[in-house]
């Protein structure tokens, strides 16, 4: 520690000359150093901690200062920094070599450790994406991947993650996911092997993700649910993890279940994902909407989101109505939008719906009306309108979603008198349903609870905790007194 | 041309001209032996070698299967179809770079669309239908089996069975009477939840049967519930099992102690 204490003052008027420099190299140290002390530590935390710091830094990173870091982090020469300096762009050359000269000498005594060496490849990583050098970024992400797999350790695991996820990220940015999924799978492999737990979380996402862009939700499934699950250790994770489960059970219509791990997905993301909660409440609504629920005004008044959530609005309203003819003109009218989304074909199977309720709304308004202006009332346009309706009707019969019955003969529907609720045990079940929920909260509360260590060793009497308190006070009024005897 | 290559697609020749000639029975034979042999090119999938014939053994392979799943469908084999069809499947994704687009590959893929819709794997239609881009979805075979599932959840079951008339490819026929079976029992279903009763000449039109004899076959086989007397067909017994209301004494006494559970743990 004193080592490095030394280098940061010695490093201060060097840097002044490169202006603009120090704040940023100054934290990149920090950062190393707070690396440093967690791997000799082996504390995993302090490495969550220089990851999280990083990120603040993002916008602020220079070629130069980055040229800097590596100089001070790495052994200059050694095979590692030759090649990521290599990556660098050259255009403050100047810059750099006054950087080169002053800190060469002082880091030479250092060992580099492996988390530093791969912390430097997240680095220039992060870098050269956020310059947009995506082949320069898929060639160090490569690089680091097959270092990676040559390291064993827990401290290593947080960095690596983040790795994997650029890795990938470089990829899907120039359109090459494919070509990567069967490293991403060997190193799951390895993840899983080594008991990884943060690796194999982040790489089943990536996985998912990769299969779903080319919307392979059959491969996705198998992978899911053969994949070993643990308790999650990355809330990001997790919501990616809950947001990928939505969307393929919504394919394989299993609505109920998508809809709760989609509304668990937007509820967990944390504020500043705003593009990640608006997607998650768009497959959302459609979701709700396909099981014949209405989502509430509010969800498409969610601050931010109003602009994008407009399409799923109008969408909404046309089910809402059962206006089988505005339904097809919003669907139209955002095609475009719907396609993007990759929705399109979720909002085919919505008609559907649009039938049953403009069908419910018909039945609860007339207790006999014929078919024929049934099929005029929903706007069937087809070659034979009043057999088409009959069947439609019928079905909604069986499936209880009106509750009527037909007349052949005559050529019309009759609605039954609906009967009271109340007399049913419906409620009894909607109100357990309630209690349930309720109790399971506050489960879900107590446990979430978290306490400060030694908490427990704390709870010292009222009379010691009385004593302790009157001799601090004593402690107090004996340094007060001797502030004022100097005076 | 590597020999190989040749004896494999001197066998498919015979195998087609079998194919031809109607004679199902020796072209499941060469088709066996067909699908030996082509374990032995390295360029096919998974392996995916890029040997200096990889895309005459890719086409020639693709082609063996797109036969293979037609002749299923001549054979009535539904398995078999499934079988060839997850074969066939890589040539059209995985190799979708390598070579010139089939032109049997929309019909393949929407009979395969169909057979999932006739073995009711409603799922797997769709996990199958994201697969598909935009311009597949324009095409008048997968479009025919998308309209299909549409009108069949609607319960538009009369276009299900116009439908059959205008199948854009012959070997839909299939799973189209198939599919007929099945619309049959869905109606048979609805109807009997839907009407008090029916004339027998009505039913006979709405289920599809041409004499009233099939009608009352089909009613003693799959409904012995129905009553048929005075040339109506009463659907009555059918509906008269609502459950007798009883209070759910086991369920609530549960729910209670749950309740009384969960309280004490929180006092």
């Amino acid at each position: 520690m004193t080592q490095d204490v030394e280098m940061k003052e010695l490093q201060a008027p060097s840097n002044s000359i490169t202006s603009a420099t120090p704040s940023t190299f100054h934290h990149l140290k920090e950062i190393a150093s707070l690396i440093e002390t967690g791997a000799y530590a082996r504390e995993v935390r302090r490495i969550v901690r220089a990851v999280r710091l990083t990120m603040a830094l993002r916008r602020k990173l220079k070629s130069s200062v980055l040229g800097a870091f590596l100089n001070f982090a790495l052994t200059p020469g050694s095979e590692v920094h030759s090649r990521l300096s290599s990556y660098l762009p050259k255009d403050d050359e100047h810059d750099m070599d006054v950087d080169t000269a002053t800190s060469a000498t002082q880091t030479l005594a250092k060992h580099s450790l492996p988390e530093l060496e791969i912390y430097c490849y997240l680095l220039v990583l992060i870098f050269l994406i956020d310059q947009k050098r995506y082949n320069e970024a898929k060639a160090c992400a490569s690089a680091s991947i097959a270092r990676l797999k040559n390291l064993n350790r827990r401290t290593v695991d947080v960095l690596a993650s983040r790795l994997y996820f650029y890795y990938s990220l470089g990829y899907e940015l120039t359109g090459d996911l494919a070509e990567i999924r069967g490293n991403l799978l060997a190193l799951h492999r390895i993840a899983t092997l080594r008991h990884d737990e943060l690796g194999q979380e982040t790489l089943l996402n990536l996985l998912l993700r990769n299969y779903l862009h080319y919307n392979l939700y059959d491969q996705a499934e198998k992978l899911r649910s053969k994949a070993p699950r643990f308790e999650a250790h990355s809330n990001q994770q997790f919501c990616r993890y809950l947001f990928y489960l939505g969307k393929i059970r919504t394919i394989q219509l299993e609505y109920t279940d998508a809809k709760e791990s989609l509304l668990q997905a937007a509820r967990k993301a944390p504020v500043a994902a705003l593009g990640f909660r608006v997607q998650c409440n768009k497959w959302a609504v459609i979701v709700r909407l396909l099981l014949g629920e209405i989502p509430e005004r509010t969800v498409f008044m969610q601050k931010g989101m109003e602009k994008a959530l407009r399409p799923y609005f109008e969408l909404t309203n046309a089910v809402r109505i059962g206006d089988l003819e505005l339904f097809r003109s919003v669907a139209e009218k955002f095609s475009n939008t719907f396609n993007s989304d990759r929705t399109h074909n979720l909002i085919v199977r919505l008609r559907h719906n649009v039938i049953r309720t403009g069908l419910r709304n018909i039945s609860i308004s007339y207790s006999r009306i014929s078919l024929v202006d049934v099929a005029k009332k929903l706007r069937l346009d087809s070659a034979n309108p009043i057999a088409d309706a009959e069947s439609i009707v019928a079905k909604a019969i069986r499936d209880g979603a009106i509750d009527a019955t037909l007349d052949h003969t005559n050529g019309w529907m009759v609605s039954k008198e609906t009967g009271d609720i109340y007399s049913t045990n419906e409620p009894q079940t909607a109100f357990d349903t309630r209690i349930a929920f309720c109790l399971n909260l506050h489960n879900e509360a107590v446990r979430a609870l978290r306490f400060p260590p030694n908490s427990h060793k704390e709870k010292e009497s009222a009379e010691k905790r009385r004593e302790r308190q009157q001799q601090e006070q004593e402690l107090a009024k004996h340094i007060a007194e001797e502030d004022d005897d100097d005076f | 041309m590597d020999p190989k290559l040749t004896e494999v697609s001197q066998f498919f020749d015979r195998f087609k001209a079998a194919f031809v000639r109607k004679d199902f029975d020796t072209c499941t034979k060469l088709l066996s032996e067909l699908k030996v042999k082509l374990t032995e090119f390295r360029s096919l999938p998974p392996l995916f070698e890029d040997t200096p014939n990889a895309v005459h053994e890719l086409t020639l392979a693709r082609d063996i299967y797109e036969h293979a799943v037609v002749l299923s469908v001549k054979d009535e084999d539904q398995d078999a179809f499934e079988r060839d069809f997850f074969q066939l499947k890589p040539y059209y994704t995985d190799a979708r770079n390598r070579l010139p687009p089939s032109p049997q590959e929309y019909p393949i893929l929407g009979l395969n669309l169909l057979r999932l819709l006739v073995q009711n794997r409603i799922a797997e239609f769709h996990t199958e239908l994201e697969l598909l881009s935009s311009i597949a979805l324009e095409n008048p075979c997968i479009k025919h089996a998308v309209e299909l599932e549409q009108s069949f959840m609607e319960g538009a079951y009369n276009r299900v069975l116009s439908a059959r008339q205008t199948v854009p490819h012959e070997t839909y026929v299939y799973f189209m009477d198939l599919l007929a079976k099945t619309v049959r029992d869905e109606i048979a279903g609805c109807s009997e939840k839907a009407y008090d009763y029916l004339s027998i000449s009505d039913a006979r039109q709405m289920l599809l049967f041409t004499s009233d004899q099939e009608l009352l076959k089909y009613s003693e086989e799959e409904h012995p519930e129905w009553e048929i007397k005075n040339g109506f067909v009463y659907f009555q017994k059918a509906k008269e099992t609502t459950p007798c209301k009883e209070i759910p004494s086991l369920q609530l006494i549960n729910q209670t102690l749950s309740y009384a559970r969960e309280l004490e743990r929180i006092v």
